[in-house]
């Protein structure tokens, strides 16, 4: 059983990497059929042509389709990712630099999510259609249908114009150097409620309607009215029977959804001017900067693929019935 | 209160509403179509030259307009659809709808026009201003030219008009000046509109505010429900068409090209898809037909595999293999006895689509990468804003409200949808 699903893994893992080797070839030729030359942004009219020649082919973007290809993929077998264009550094670093805020603001999000979906649909379910129920299902609906830029803007127009109790952009206070550890940790933690708040509301509501639904469904079914008419209290079948029956179904939607979030939380970004890899892709994109763009790709890519292949290994070690069927 | 209503009622009630505003509108629309097969017979080359987007938008949104209140008044009272009760879903819809479809008749201004920064920019919701009249130079002539041009000019609202000054107040004296945030100009006599000896002063609503750069809010919700709601149609076309298509094509064919296929969805499904819009965007442009394209060939995977999951488990079914058998080609195999049968989760998954791509439309006009400035769009509505929330709340407020009303119906339409064909179902 071990070998096999072991197997399996080896196989899963295989195809993965061919699929992101695929997104990467699309890319590559997106970008290089796509009408513009990235590399006119360095040539100033007043350069000569021999210095001209000189830049244009330190970009090797006039080499043949074929040569780049072949250059691209030398390069990505030993790691590299060339030089960022526009921030004239190897891209591993300047990813260095900011994937670790984003794993960081994904991953809070993300617990902030789960949390809060399923302390209120435990809520919700205890009275199913009681007034708690109704106003909480009822409220996860419009939750679900504000947009995530509109949500963030009227945060910042209530809490930082009107009360003006938080910091409306950025990541940090411009004076951090004197600060203790203490409060810088405070600083950011001030910085990054609004956001927090912009990108979780969406995924409390999903998070919320799937649970809910699971956990109705658990509910009403006959195992749990015999284990009450045995005299089970009712917190016992709760906690050890219906939640782990119910919360299976949630994971792959958990791994798609903490898969996205990896990517970039774009718009909330954006709103906030918060420096992570999903401003960091679009800026790349929208500066042409080739190199950068097919780092960021890789990374998201691989985020992708590890947050989907735990969640079913989760699932997996859950229900060893269904491994095999999952993994493939 | 509101469910003990029709939805036929509703529509006759805005119906109603809307003819009694805009009364003369649609008076001095019908004028000037009369007119305009007056020209048609005697002028064809200038009545030709005549013909443009306005023109016929206007026309044609009366002539639906007519046409549906005959239709409900008449054929139309016997469909259940009409008959169903209103709630917060439907009256969305058919807001939103009549928006869409009746843009130039609700709204009397040209969502770009702009007039007077000083008086009428960053104005709050309710607002009136002051309109200064100025003669105008139309001949008064009995020239059926003439006479079409001035009409076609009162029904169809440009983005500027030259014969209304917007003022904050004016002197009253032998020597006329007006005042515009503060400062004074001075104005001839002869040019103003007098009535009893005092100038011709009216005043104009601005219902839902100014933006900063002095457009009617209103207008351009309105307007904006427009590309929202036509940006959305085009791209679920498109997802629609890909995904019946190629999902038919992967669970009929099944072998190598369904797997390829099927890894290509898994793929597109588990990426942030907004990336790659927002890069075949910025490499390649943005216009109208690029975003709705664009929109539409990043929607088709999941309506990709509930087609082909359906397909897969009716292919071995009698009726598709008997039809398989009396020689039907792929197509008709697809539309006529395939279609039928995965109709429901189609449109349903359809309906939802419709929200998500209003959502990446804003989504884009917001990141500055929809369509254009040349449309007025709630997520660009939005974008602008931000820069002046301290000022001006009500240029985010509105829109953000238009957009979670439509993606609310949306959603519910789906639910809803849903669960009146799967009555067993929990929604």
């Amino acid at each position: 059983m071990r070998k096999e699903i072991f197997k399996v893994l080896v196989k899963r893992c295989f195809t993965s990497i061919l699929v992101l080797f695929l997104l990467l070839t699309f890319l590559f030729i997106l970008l290089r059929i796509s009408p513009g030359d990235p590399s006119l942004k360095f040539i100033s009219p007043e350069l000569s042509p021999k210095l001209t020649a000189l830049v244009k082919k330190s970009f090797s973007l006039e080499d043949s389709f074929l040569t780049q290809y072949k250059t691209f993929i030398l390069n990505l077998s030993k790691g590299e990712f060339g030089i960022s264009y526009t921030y004239r550094v190897p891209v591993v670093q300047v990813i260095k630099r900011t994937l670790p805020f984003t794993i960081i603001f994904s991953l809070v999000s993300f617990i902030i999510q789960i949390s809060c979906g399923f302390l209120l649909s435990l809520k919700a379910v205890k009275r199913i259609n009681g007034i708690t129920d109704r106003i909480i299902s009822k409220t996860s609906l419009a939750v679900y249908a504000i947009p995530s830029f509109v949500a963030g803007v009227f945060l910042i127009y209530i809490f930082s114009e009107k009360l003006n109790v938080l910091p409306s952009s950025g990541l940090c206070s411009f004076d951090t150097e004197s600060y203790t550890t203490i409060q810088k940790l405070f600083d950011y933690a001030q910085h990054l409620i609004l956001p927090l708040i912009t990108l979780s509301l969406n995924g409390i509501a999903v998070f919320f309607k799937y649970l809910r639904d699971n956990l109705e469904e658990v509910y009403n079914k006959p195992f749990v009215e015999y284990l009450r008419a045995n005299g089970f209290t009712e917190k016992d079948i709760v906690r050890k029977h219906i939640i782990p029956n119910a919360i299976n179904p949630l994971i792959s939607i958990a791994g798609v959804e903490l898969g996205l979030l990896f990517g970039g939380a774009l718009i909330t970004e954006v709103i906030f001017a918060l420096p992570g890899m999903g401003r960091l892709t679009v800026n790349a994109i929208l500066s042409r900067d080739y190199p950068l763009v097919t780092g960021c790709t890789f990374v998201a890519g691989i985020l992708v693929i590890l947050t989907n292949l735990c969640a079913d290994i989760i699932k997996a070690v859950l229900d060893k019935r269904i491994a095999k069927g999952i993994l493939n | 209160m509101l469910n003990k209503f029709k939805i036929r009622q509703l529509i006759l009630v805005f119906a109603f509403i809307l003819l009694l505003i805009r009364l003369n509108v649609f008076v001095n629309t019908f004028l000037m179509i009369l007119l305009y097969a007056q020209l048609f017979i005697t002028l064809p080359s200038f009545a030709y030259a005549q013909l443009n987007f306005p023109f016929i938008d206007i026309i044609a949104s009366v002539a639906l307009f007519v046409i549906i209140i005959i239709y409900l008044l008449t054929a139309g009272k016997r469909i259940k659809l009409f008959h169903r009760n209103i709630d917060f879903t439907s009256f969305v819809i058919v807001l939103l709808l009549s928006f869409f479809l009746f843009a130039p008749v609700i709204t009397d201004k040209n969502p770009d026009f702009q007039k007077d920064l000083s008086v009428t920019k960053l104005l709050p919701p309710f607002s009136r201003v002051k309109v200064l009249h100025l003669k105008d130079d139309y001949i008064n002539s009995d020239n059926i030219v003439d006479k079409f041009v001035r009409l076609k000019d009162y029904v169809i609202k440009k983005s500027f008009d030259e014969s209304i000054i917007f003022i904050d107040s004016i002197s009253t004296g032998d020597k006329l000046d007006y005042y515009q945030g503060g400062t004074a100009f001075p104005i001839a006599n002869n040019k103003v509109i007098f009535k009893n000896n005092i100038p011709l002063i009216t005043t104009r609503t601005f219902i839902l505010g100014t933006d900063e750069l002095g457009r009617d809010i209103f207008t351009r919700l309105i307007y904006g429900a427009r590309i929202s709601l036509f940006v959305g149609l085009g791209s679920v076309l498109i997802s629609m068409l890909l995904g019946l298509f190629l999902g038919f094509f992967a669970g009929y064919s099944e072998g190598f090209v369904d797997t390829v296929l099927n890894r290509l969805t898994d793929m597109f499904l588990a990426f942030p898809v907004i990336f790659f819009i927002i890069l075949v965007i910025a490499l390649f442009g943005n216009s109208l037909p690029g975003v709705i394209v664009v929109l539409g060939f990043s929607g088709w995977m999941s309506l990709f595999k509930i087609v082909r999951s359906e397909v897969i488990s009716i292919k071995n079914k009698d009726f598709f293999v008997s039809a398989q058998l009396i020689g039907l080609s792929n197509i008709n195999l697809l539309l006529k006895e395939t279609l039928p049968y995965i109709f429901i989760p189609v449109v349903v998954n359809l309906v939802f689509q419709y929200g998500n791509i209003i959502l990446a439309e804003a989504a884009l006009s917001y990141l500055g990468l929809g369509t254009g400035s040349s449309y007025p769009s709630w997520g660009s509505m939005i974008e602008a804003g931000q820069n002046y929330l301290s000022q001006a709340w009500w240029m985010i407020l509105f829109p953000g409200l238009a957009l979670f009303l439509a993606l609310f119906a949306a959603n519910s339409l789906g639910r809803k949808i849903s669960s009146y064909f799967n009555p067993q179902l929990k929604t």
